[in-house]
């Protein structure tokens, strides 16, 4: 990609994320009970579906590199598991700073907090696992087979700490019954804002990752040469 | 050949190995151990804390023992490069992981077995009347633990670090069955012994999503 | 207006993030082109 082309993309990431908080900030409706804190559901709670979405993304191009064997899909693989983590580095950040002046403390072993954050380590040793592998083929292999594991372990994990946290007392979190039809509506504004900023991530990480194999493919000729 | 068969060849070349040796089962035992003495100095194992916490101490001390017994499952092969005699085999390649996964299963309960009654005299819980389902527990969490450790181990042995690589990607993945043992072996020390039936349907639910996932894609670690 | 300071904190800090992860992938992407332009040099002049 040239160099304009990647500020066109740049820029378009910045104007959606910035459409979507002016419809989070100004067009939503004020909560009652939390208040102002309250809007920072509108880029928490979407950006744990966008987190999904790219890792469901990166699920579906493991499988489909097993079956194919086209670099291409790896490539896809590592681009959705990555931009996912940085979606679910957005969801643990902004979950405490709702969870301090709501309820008190910064963190809680909550049932979606705790899954949150495993998933979220999950993924990361998916990403160590790659760093690790120096042979092209090797690493799209077990990173492919590693992630399918990992994506099948999802709803185990979110059962699990669901049952686990359930069982246990603990303090009854409010979470503000029924929604407003307005707070739907800036919610979906906000997802699919973010939606679109993971698509543009994603293509970005995945020139990145098809830029390294050229160059991995041409240094491997260069030593063949010389 | 049949896939079963061939993986019962593949255990009973893996027994041979190790009853030569009996190096990994050993070194497990001891450390876990050394795990569970470790333990009572954080707190207090007389307590009536102890049979809540006991458990889910001793299965943290299984998965910590796991992540390191499991290591030489592909490691031990490439020394002298054996695996790629075994690929040669003619078998299906799957069933070398299930071979193995059966190995390390049988190892991994056999040292928990005899830690049993170790854990039991050191933190005063009563284990015979519930022995028949608290075995179940084991059976079903070592298990999961086998089978996605051994898998895990296929592909750390082909990473850089990879004694450090191995708990890393088995732990996290592991957190289910670790809750769902723990939480069953607690029910069953409990002092109304009651085996909670949500826990053992995960169990069983992540046992069999991990040996399909094994059986549809685990050869894809095994080529050359 | 309370809270007003952890609403901005928040927006900063997600738009933040996903700015400079791609930053981050722009400059990786950078360098590669650097590796590529020099590898083309080389393989030429070989």
């Amino acid at each position: 990609m040239n160099s304009r082309g990647n500020w066109a993309s740049t820029l378009a990431v910045a104007a959606l994320i910035g459409a979507a908080g002016y419809a989070a900030l100004f067009l939503a409706p004020a909560e009652r009970t939390m208040g102002l804190i309250q809007r920072i559901f509108y880029f928490h709670v979407p950006s744990a579906w966008t987190g999904f979405v790219a890792f469901f993304i990166s699920f579906a191009a493991s499988i489909a590199y097993l079956l194919r064997r086209r670099p291409k899909w790896d490539w896809l693989a590592v681009a959705g598991a990555e931009v996912g983590v940085a979606f679910f580095t957005c969801v643990l950040v902004t979950g405490p700073i709702w969870a301090k002046p709501v309820w008190g403390i910064w963190w809680t072993w909550d049932a979606r907090l705790t899954s949150t954050f495993v998933l979220w380590i999950l993924y990361l040793s998916y990403l160590i696992l790659r760093s690790l592998v120096a042979d092209p083929e090797r690493r799209a292999v077990t990173s492919a087979v590693f992630g399918i594991f990992a994506f099948l372990d999802v709803p185990l994990v979110y059962f699990s700490i669901w049952w686990w946290r359930t069982q246990h007392p603990q303090p009854v979190i409010g979470r503000g019954g029924y929604l407003d039809a307005r707070m739907y509506a800036v919610l979906f504004v906000c997802w699919a804002a973010l939606l679109g900023v993971m698509a543009l991530l994603i293509h970005h990480r995945y020139q990145l990752e098809a830029l390294r194999y050229e160059v991995d493919e041409m240094s491997i000729e260069a030593d063949r040469r010389s | 050949m049949g896939l079963a068969r061939a993986a019962a060849i593949i255990l009973s070349k893996e027994l041979r190995a190790e009853f030569r040796t009996r190096e990994l089962l050993n070194t497990t035992v001891v450390f876990v151990l050394m795990v569970i003495v470790l333990f009572s100095f954080t707190f207090d194992p007389t307590s009536a804390e102890s049979r809540r916490f006991g458990p889910g101490l001793l299965w943290l001390a299984f998965l910590f023992a796991g992540s390191l017994m499991l290591q030489p499952s592909f490691t031990r092969e490439q020394a002298n490069d054996t695996l790629a005699a075994l690929r040669l085999a003619p078998i299906p390649p799957v069933a070398i992981l299930f071979g193995k996964i059966l190995t390390n299963f049988i190892f991994l309960l056999f040292a928990e077995l005899l830690l049993l009654p170790v854990f039991a005299v050191f933190y005063g819980l009563h284990i015979l009347p519930v022995l028949g389902r608290l075995l179940l527990v084991f059976a079903l969490g070592t298990l999961g633990i086998t089978t996605a450790g051994t898998v895990f181990s296929a592909i750390s042995s082909q990473a850089r670090m990879r004694e450090l690589l191995l708990p890393l990607l088995l732990l996290p993945a592991l957190t289910p069955v670790l809750i769902a043992s723990a939480e069953s072996t607690v029910g069953l020390l409990g002092d109304e012994p009651a085996l909670p039936q949500v826990w053992t349907v995960l169990l069983v639910a992540s046992d069999i999503v991990f040996l399909t996932a094994t059986w549809l894609i685990g050869e894809y670690l095994l080529e050359e | 207006m309370k809270n007003l300071e952890s609403l901005m904190a928040a927006y900063l800090l997600v738009w933040g993030i996903l700015f400079v992860y791609h930053l981050s992938v722009g400059r990786r992407l950078a360098r590669l082109q650097d590796d590529v332009k020099r590898l083309k040099e080389k393989l030429g002049g070989a």
